[in-house]
């Protein structure tokens, strides 16, 4: 399993040490553009829940940026499936199923994370006042494994390019929209309270906020996060098994 | 491990990628140590298929893979080990070097840290690459990547490889410097080779054994001497007004008695592998 995991981290990384700086680029401009509209736009003295909006809103823009970079690595997965093939050296390799989804979804943790930081940069030039529990890197970890191993089971099942973009469409942007990212769910009605209920993205935002607003860290929602970890954790072995039928 | 067994030992393998149709059918083989085998077959025949459900690349609708009597599926991760790959389309990652392609599949294959280095030095020296070494992929030429895809799938030291078309797409040349370093890797490294084509000169000129495979099923395999005396020995070719006929004679006093005979212009000729593959595409080969 060790050498799965070695192996594709390795070659993660080495791509990835070219296109650092534009991935990086381009991950920061569309949080920007929300807080700009949202932040700004809106004025400095709307509240939610008793902190100030920008407060509110960098937790749930840390989420999503975090998300948008792990769940790329589909992507890049199906590039290395179906146009050059380089995925066909993990799958002829010794080396368990196991191994190359666990560093798949490692290298998708590490885009996440490093997709955190320039949000908190806004967060001091926008001058957000956040409180910082060290249970943040847990949850973040948490977070980014469920989008990346996600990311993986999705990159496994579609049959081209296409599929993936159907995928994003119909199910990663509605997430960012829906889950609390950009405003409290409370205020949805019912029937969308139910739907985003089943949505990961709804507790790692709560989660998340929480560790970064001084808010108590609701344990159920810490348990369910694993469980989503696990689950999408299960769904991707699933997934590579049934690429070799 | 057990030397005396086979390498590899095949019973009837299939692959229905629709239910209606299997792209092979029930095909059955097994390969000795140092063994040089093509597998023979038109477009669509299922070389490709069966390749790869022999490196684990798809699972078999039925029949067992055995490697040195080691069943593959329920051994994969050792038996994969055994095996080295060279796919039809070349899958190397083209932003990285070569070093690092190797590199990658070192990790991949187990060979520990302090040996990785000396042994991908090895093997590009083995394979003239060593000027290549921190070269983009991208930038070289096919003729390179192709022995850059070879000399990675020998890099663990597999007893078996396996080659899906290697020269196809290549000029003369370099098809002839290929063909050298497949000798050379079954020559010297004892590698058990099953080489796939449809080019029947290749095949003539590298395998001791050929199997032809047709629409899924293997019609023929034997030692390409023995196949082309099934059909005689010589060949008078008529070049009439609108086709080229053959005639085939056992010896060549045979058939310049009947050029004689013949009206039309002719030539006499040694039979070649790809009469005996054209004679079974007459009564046998859709192609
Ligand atoms: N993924 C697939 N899904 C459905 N059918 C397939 C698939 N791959 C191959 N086939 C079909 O199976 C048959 C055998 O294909 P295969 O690629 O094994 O042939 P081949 O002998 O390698 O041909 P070529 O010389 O063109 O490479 C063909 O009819 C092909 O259309
Ligand atoms: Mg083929």
């Amino acid at each position: 399993m060790f050498n799965g995991i070695c192996g594709v981290l390795y070659r993660e990384l080495l791509i990835y040490r070219n296109r650092a700086l534009k991935q990086m680029l381009t991950s920061s401009l569309s949080p920007l553009l929300f807080l700009i509209a949202f932040g700004w736009g809106f004025g400095r003295d709307v509240t939610v829940g008793g902190i100030s909006y920008i407060s509110f809103l960098i937790p749930g823009l840390i989420t999503m940026n975090s998300l948008t970079q792990s769940f790329a690595i589909s992507g890049e997965i199906n590039i290395s499936r179906f146009y050059f093939h380089t995925f066909d050296e993990y799958l002829i390799a010794p080396v368990s199923h196991a191994g190359i989804v666990i560093g798949e979804a490692a290298f998708g943790v590490f885009r996440g994370i490093l997709a955190t930081f320039i949000i908190f940069i806004y967060a001091f030039v926008f001058d957000a006042s956040l409180s910082f529990n060290p249970f943040f890197l847990v949850a973040i970890v948490l977070h980014t494994f469920i989008f990346s191993a996600l990311a993986v089971t999705t990159s496994m099942v579609v049959k081209d390019h296409s599929g993936q973009a159907l995928i994003n469409n119909f199910a990663i942007t509605p997430m960012i929209f829906l889950c609390g990212t950009f405003y409290p769910i409370d205020k949805l009605p019912y029937a969308f309270k139910l739907l985003v209920s089943v949505f990961p993205l709804t507790y790692s935002t709560k989660v998340i906020r929480a560790t970064l607003t001084g808010a108590e860290v609701n344990i159920v929602y810490v348990a369910l996060m694993m469980f989503y970890c696990i689950i999408f954790f299960l769904t991707s072995l699933w997934a590579l098994r049934k690429v070799e039928a | 491990m057990n030397d005396n067994s086979d390498v590899l030992k095949a019973a009837g393998l299939r692959k229905n990628y629709r239910k209606d149709k299997a792209a092979v059918d029930g095909v059955s083989f097994a390969f000795s140590r140092g063994e040089f085998v093509g597998l023979l077959g038109p477009n669509g025949a299922g070389k490709t298929t069966t390749i790869k459900m022999l490196t684990g690349l798809i699972k078999p609708s039925s029949g067992v893979i055995h490697y040195y009597g080691r069943d593959f599926h329920n051994e994969s991760q050792m038996t994969k080990g055994l095996i080295g790959v060279v796919p039809q389309q070349n899958n190397l990652d083209r932003d990285l070097t070569a070093y690092e392609n190797l590199c990658l599949h070192a990790i991949l294959y187990g060979i520990p840290k302090d040996a990785r280095r000396e042994r991908i030095y090895e093997y590009l020296e083995f394979s003239g690459l060593t000027d290549y070494a921190n070269r983009q992929v991208k930038t070289f030429s096919g003729g390179t990547m192709r022995r850059l895809v070879i000399l990675r799938a020998l890099l663990h030291e597999p007893k078996i490889l396996f080659l899906d078309e290697p020269t196809v797409g290549l000029d003369p040349h370099i098809r002839r410097i290929i063909w050298d370093f497949i000798i050379k890797i079954n020559r010297t490294k004892n590698t058990t080779i099953l080489l796939t084509t449809h080019y029947i000169e290749e095949a003539e000129r590298l395998c001791k054994r050929v199997m032809i495979i047709n629409d899924g099923r293997i019609i023929v395999d034997g030692d390409p001497e023995t196949l082309k005396d099934g059909i005689g020995h010589f060949v008078l070719e008529v070049y009439k007004d609108d086709k080229i006929e053959e005639e085939f004679f056992n010896t060549r006093d045979e058939a310049l008695l009947a050029l004689k005979d013949s009206t039309y212009p002719c030539k006499v000729r040694a039979v070649t592998l790809e009469d005996v593959f054209l004679g079974l595409a007459g009564r046998r080969i859709n192609v």
